[in-house]
């Protein structure tokens, strides 16, 4: 009985995890049911991203992708970061507040030299 | 709580702190000015280290750990990095005509060295497993840079890759050591974990083990002892010259720090364990390198298997891990470290109109065309296979001495027979800067830098016999506080709810 | 003054080796010669200071081996047999520099030539003055040196090279003895202190070295091994066979060093050590018996050499006999004696047969020579003084010392003593022959030299003269001035305690009072073996063709020099190079290079390849060998902390 208590408390998780499949499983069939399908040559291309769609991943593509999602991740992670900061800045007070704020400092340095090097200009 | 913060309580730190500004600093100034700043930077950078060196001379040290159990600050860190600022100031002299004259000025290079020295500097005082991790990182991504930062070159590129990927790979041996340690112990404080692994016993023995031999095989790499050292001889030749003279100088200094730290904390009660391990990569590497080293064609790997050899010789005296061991270890390392940074400089002179001379061929006949480099070069490859009464042999004396005093006779029998094997491959190149026929002159104009560095190094190395105890007591102090036990004190992390 | 004298000749020898290019030969020349006068005039003084007032000192300079109980310093003994010594050295160095001024001054290389003879005179002056046996023996070395650098000067004469490497090898076998002899003395007294050793000497008469079980009296192994290198030094039958050859260097060369002084440093060696020899009568009795046939065999080699430099070096050899029979009978005031005498005089004789080379254009054989008198009258009457110096004729130096010696011997009244006594006797007669055959086949009858060197015979320049009258001046007087003081009544005030000799051993009292019959032995044949010589070669020149037919065998014997060359060439030096190409072939070739150095460097080489080829440049198998080395050492330390049992 103890092992099914324990259990009971991954009962949400096993919710939310069949909500969140038949959710996308309703999707789908909707999609598949009602869009109007009427491909052409332009529309089956590969995505504006220059990737083929059906094709081995291991091809050449411009770094340039690389280099973006690269730099978005270090502002994702920043904002991460960022949210149990704001939550708890009550608790922590000015050392948390200018920890913070040396911490963007840094982040703001890497953003100059990104910005100047011309890591953000598509061409 | 706010106030435990201030400035002044960071005093012991400044010199790390001062180094960060300075990173950014320059990282701001370069991007605006561009490439051309590059001298510039490197001046300044010269003179941020002498600054650098003047604060860590004036920081308040302690075995006290700082920010809540991260850091410490103590005189065996301050000792090494003190070596570490001048070597890091040596790979700026030697790099900076060497960009101009090869036409690679990039302004990236001599901010990406410092942000290498940063992480060195946390290395040595890492007193955390995170911090300790974090500081490997910062130091270990600035060096994959560097190894890649001739990309024109694919041979570059490809050091850099390849020292990514084994770098990640021991980088991941190290955090899967660092997540069993916490595993079994539940703390990551050396000071905690070096009282809790000393009361474990049985399974959770062997699990600590288990961890430790992960992290040892992770640094192991970093100080390229074998066998981990496959990458040594690849990124040495790939690697453009200043960076590999870099390589050679600052990044094993800082690794052998951290490893000894580890040792001598955490660790200590696991000295069976780890000693064997210790011998074993000494040994490896002393015959590993003496035996491949024969048959190098390109001074730049012969360069690497001597680094290897010599981090063998190194490992020696840690192996007993007695004062005097260290000691004999850091005498070594210095004497070495003096010794290399002459025959990098005479490498770096081996250019011709911008045109690199690596191979041990292209100094056929140095003594015809330059008889005082040649003359500077053989004094150097004579001290390094240790022929008194040259520096060199000073160095292996005292190694030897210790390992003798500690009754480790195979030790000493190994470490002087591959002494004796490594000795052809130096005095080789003696033998191709005499006896072999002249080619075309190098180019003239070696700078000043170069030049000092040159002669420093050489008349260091002849010199050394006249006050052959100079170095021992630096040495002797940096090994003695990294041996004395810190009193027992109450880490505390820092209070967020007070 | 004492600094001086000893560390002037270093000073020039520096300053010459060093800058002698640069500063040109004259001002070498000048700067070698000016130095060793200042040293011969300062030894003069301390001559006067030590000897006349009694003021023998030890100068302290600086400690040069201190570990554990052995400590050994740098410092001047400056003492009465110090003192002889170093005033025979720096007057004939000093007589020697300024001659080779005008010999060598054909030569190309002056200033090394200069250099060198500074640099023996400092070595020889280093070695007399010690005051320990390691301070000694870097003087005896010293001199060795300069005598092969001497010896094979003109280096590119292969025979001079030949005869240079001969002198420092056969010398090596006498140091070795000298080293295993300060061994010894190290082992039984813990110390190379000459005042330590003599000291303690009657502590230590009884003691004894074991050695392959047997027992040996101690001190006399150590004589004899002191005299092995003494032997060496001073030609010693046996170990004589380098000084002929040693002929080979420059004249003045011969003259210093192998008449004057470094073939005496064996009888300073001995006279040093008589407090030491004076309890090892069995050493004694060696020492007597060898100096006795020296003197003999040497003197019947010099009768039937032609070479006129052989004649005087078997004749130098032949009298060192006398000197090392004359310590063997404990008359170490005798031998002392005639070390110096005969330094003047030899010095004198080797210096004018180097005039008379210097007028035949380097001509040495005697049978190309003769009716030189006439031609240069100066170096013939020279010559006259030390052919009779060396003869033994009385008011000439020679007289005094030689007479003392053979008298000491016969007073020794032991067998050895008689049988030195005979030998000095045949020998005394054959010196005079042998002198005065070199005589007039040199000056008299007629010329057998060819035309054009005949043309060019002159008298030397007075540069080369003036050095020969002042060793003219010391072959004539200083026999009888110094008489009483080395060997008459004052001896005992004149060496105070720096010679030992045990009263009952005191045979140069007991010569004072010896039977007429034996003082004037010596003079009588002296003066008919000089007569000989004269019926011999001037009167009857066929005489000794004759001669030669009928005692064939000896003739051979004697001119072929006891076959001791080829005695030695059979058994050491064929056997030496058989063995030693033996090894060398067979050990060395083929067992330990080819094990040892080759074989391993062949090895190395193999393994650095196949470690070379583990170094294939792929990141996959870089990672593979990390991995597995990880796997590879966790089991290894898991294995061994849970004892192989998981």
């Amino acid at each position: 009985m103890a092992s099914n208590a324990f259990l009971l408390e991954y009962l949400p998780i096993v919710i939310f995890l069949c909500i969140a499949g038949g959710m996308s499983c309703v999707m789908l069939l909707f999609s598949l049911l009602v869009s109007k399908r009427n491909p052409d040559p332009e529309k089956n291309a590969a995505y504006e991203c220059g990737f083929d769609a059906f094709e081995d991943a291991r091809s050449k593509f411009d770094v340039r992708f690389y280099l973006v999602a690269i730099l978005f991740i270090i502002f994702d992670l920043e904002v991460a970061f960022l949210f149990p900061w704001a939550v708890t800045l009550g608790k922590i007070g000015m050392f948390g507040f200018w920890s913070m704020v040396i911490f963007l400092g840094i982040l703001t340095v890497g953003f100059i030299y990104e910005w100047k090097k011309g890591a953000l200009d598509w061409e | 709580m706010n106030n435990m913060l201030t400035l002044t309580a960071l005093q012991p730190l400044w010199a790390e702190l001062f180094m960060a500004m300075m990173v950014m600093g320059f990282l701001i100034f370069g991007v605006f000015k561009g490439d051309q700043s590059t001298r510039l930077l490197t001046f300044l950078g010269i003179l941020g280290l002498f600054f650098v060196s003047v604060l860590l001379m004036n920081a308040p040290l302690g075995k006290e750990p700082l920010l809540g159990g991260m850091l410490v600050q103590d005189v065996f860190g301050r000792n090494v990095k003190l070596i570490l600022v001048v070597a890091l100031a040596v790979s700026y002299m030697l790099s900076l005509k060497y960009l101009y004259d090869t036409g690679f000025v990039k302004f990236e290079f001599p901010i990406l060295i410092l942000l290498a020295g940063l992480g060195m500097f946390l290395m040595v005082s890492a007193h955390h497993l995170l911090s300790f991790y974090m500081a490997l990182e910062l130091q270990s991504l600035s060096l994959y840079i560097l190894a890649a930062f001739h990309r024109n070159s694919a041979k570059s590129a490809e050091a850099g890759i390849k020292y990514f990927i084994l770098g990640a790979l021991s980088s991941g041996l190290i955090l899967f050591g660092i997540s069993l340690l916490y595993g079994f112990t539940g703390v990551l404080d050396y000071t905690q974990l070096g009282q809790i692994i000393a009361e474990l016993e049985g399974i959770e023995k062997t699990g600590v083990v288990f961890g430790m031999m992960f992290l040892m095989a992770g640094l192991a790499f970093k100080i390229s002892a074998v066998p981990f050292h496959m990458w040594t001889p690849d990124v040495y030749e790939g690697a453009s010259l200043p960076v590999t003279a870099f390589f050679a100088l600052a990044p094993k200094l800082a690794a052998l720090a951290l490893l000894l730290r580890l040792l001598v904390g955490p660790f200590e009660a696991l000295v069976t364990d780890w000693q064997m391990v210790i011998m074993f990569l000494s040994v490896m590497s002393m015959v590993w390198a003496a035996f491949a080293g024969l048959v190098q064609k390109n001074l730049k790997r012969l360069m690497a298997y001597s680094s290897i050899g010599n981090m063998g010789y190194a490992l020696l005296g840690v192996v007993m891990l007695t004062t005097e061991g260290v000691t004999a270890t850091f005498f070594y390392l210095m004497l070495y470290l003096i010794m290399v940074a002459g025959v990098f400089a005479v490498m770096l002179c081996m250019q011709r109109d911008g045109v690199v001379f690596k191979q041990i061929e292209d100094l056929a006949g140095l003594s015809k065309n330059h008889p005082k480099l040649a003359y500077a070069m053989a004094l150097l490859m004579f001290s390094m296979s240790g022929i008194p009464p040259l520096s060199g042999f000073f160095g292996k004396m005292i190694v030897f001495q210790e390992v003798v005093a500690q009754e480790m006779y195979v030790l000493a029998l190994v470490g002087v027979l591959t002494s004796v094997v490594a000795a052809y491959y130096y005095l080789r190149i003696i033998k191709v800067m005499f006896f072999d026929a002249p080619d075309m002159p190098y180019s003239k104009g070696f700078g000043v830098f170069r030049n000092g560095v040159i002669i420093v190094s050489v008349l260091f190395a002849v010199f050394y016999v006249l006050r052959p105890d100079a170095l021992l007591p630096f040495a002797r102090t940096t090994a003695t506080d990294l041996l004395t036990p810190p009193a027992i004190i109450q880490t505390h992390d820092i209070q967020l709810d007070n | 003054m004492d600094y001086i004298a000893v560390f002037t000749p270093l000073v020039t020898f520096l300053f010459v080796g060093l800058f002698g290019k640069s500063i040109g030969d004259k001002a070498s020349q000048f700067i070698t010669c000016a130095g060793i006068i200042v040293s011969a005039v300062c030894s003069v003084m301390l001559f006067n200071d030590v000897i006349l007032h009694a003021n023998s000192r030890i100068l302290f300079l600086s400690s040069w081996i201190d570990v554990g109980t052995f400590s050994v310093e740098w410092s001047l003994r400056i003492d009465q047999l110090t003192v002889v010594m170093m005033n025979v050295i720096t007057i004939v160095s000093a007589c020697v520099h300024v001659y080779s001024v005008g010999y060598m001054s054909h030569d190309k290389a002056k200033a090394r030539f200069m250099a060198y003879l500074s640099l023996f005179t400092f070595a020889m002056l280093m070695l007399v003055t010690s005051d320990n046996l390691l301070q000694l023996f870097f003087g005896w070395e010293g001199v060795g040196l300069a005598s092969y650098l001497l010896i094979g000067f003109w280096n590119h004469k292969e025979s001079a090279n030949a005869a240079s490497m001969k002198a420092f090898i056969v010398n090596r076998v006498g140091d070795f003895g000298l080293a295993l002899g300060i061994m010894a003395i190290f082992m039984i007294f813990g110390s190379v202190n000459f005042s330590t050793i003599f000291e303690n000497v009657q502590a230590h008469t009884g003691d004894v070295i074991k050695f392959l079980g047997h027992e040996f009296h101690a001190l006399t192994v150590i004589g004899l091994l002191l005299f092995i290198g003494a032997m060496g030094k001073s030609a010693q039958l046996g170990l004589h066979t380098w000084l002929p050859d040693a002929m080979e260097g420059p004249t003045p060369v011969s003259a210093l060093i192998h008449a004057a002084t470094m073939v005496t440093a064996g009888v300073f060696l001995v006279a040093r050590f008589s407090p030491l020899y004076e309890y090892a009568p069995d050493a004694l009795m060696v020492v007597t018996l060898v100096g006795g046939t020296t003197a003999l065999i040497a003197a019947t080699i010099a009768m039937t050499q032609f070479d006129i430099k052989r004649v005087i070096a078997y004749s130098t050899m032949s009298q060192l006999g006398y000197m090392f029979f004359a310590l063997g009978v404990s008359a170490y005031g005798a031998a002392m004696f005639h070390l110096m005498t005969h330094a003047f005089f030899k010095a004198l004789l080797f210096l004018g047969a180097g005039s008379v080379i210097h007028a035949m254009s380097d001509e040495q054989d005697m049978r190309n020579m003769g009716g030189l008198w006439t031609k240069i009258p100066v170096t013939y009457c020279l010559m006259w003084i030390g052919g009779l110096a060396l003869a033994g004729i009385p008011l000439f130096a020679g007289y005094y010392s030689k007479d003392m010696i053979l008298e000491s011997a016969y007073a020794d009244h032991t067998w050895f003593g008689e049988y030195a006594f005979w030998a000095g006797i045949a020998a005394a007669f054959m010196t005079a022959f042998y002198t005065w055959r070199l005589m007039i086949l040199t000056f008299h009858g007629k010329s057998r030299a060819p035309i054009e060197v005949q043309k060019k015979i002159h008298e030397s320049p007075k540069i080369m003269l003036f050095p020969l009258m002042v060793l003219a001046m010391g072959a004539v007087f200083s026999g009888a001035y110094f008489y009483d003081g080395f060997v008459g009544e004052g001896r005992t005030h004149f060496w105070e305690s720096s010679l030992h000799v045990l009263p009952e051993n005191d045979t140069i009292e007991n010569a004072h009072h010896v039977p007429e019959w034996v003082k004037s032995l010596p003079l009588v044949m002296g003066v008919s073996g000089i007569a000989l010589a004269y019926v011999f070669y001037l009167f009857f020149p066929v005489l000794p063709s004759i001669f030669r037919k009928i005692f064939m065998p000896f003739h051979l014997l004697f001119y072929r020099k006891w076959f001791f060359d080829e005695i030695y060439n059979v058994f050491f030096v064929k056997t030496a190079r058989g063995l030693g190409k033996l090894f060398w072939k067979r050990g060395d070739k083929a067992l330990i290079d080819g094990l040892g150095p080759d074989g391993l460097s062949s090895l190395s080489h193999r393994i650095g390849r196949r470690l070379g080829q583990m170094q294939t440049g792929f990141i996959y198998h870089y990672a593979f060998v990390m991995v597995v080395s990880v796997v590879g050492l966790l089991s290894w330390v898991f294995l061994r902390t849970n004892g192989g049992i998981l």
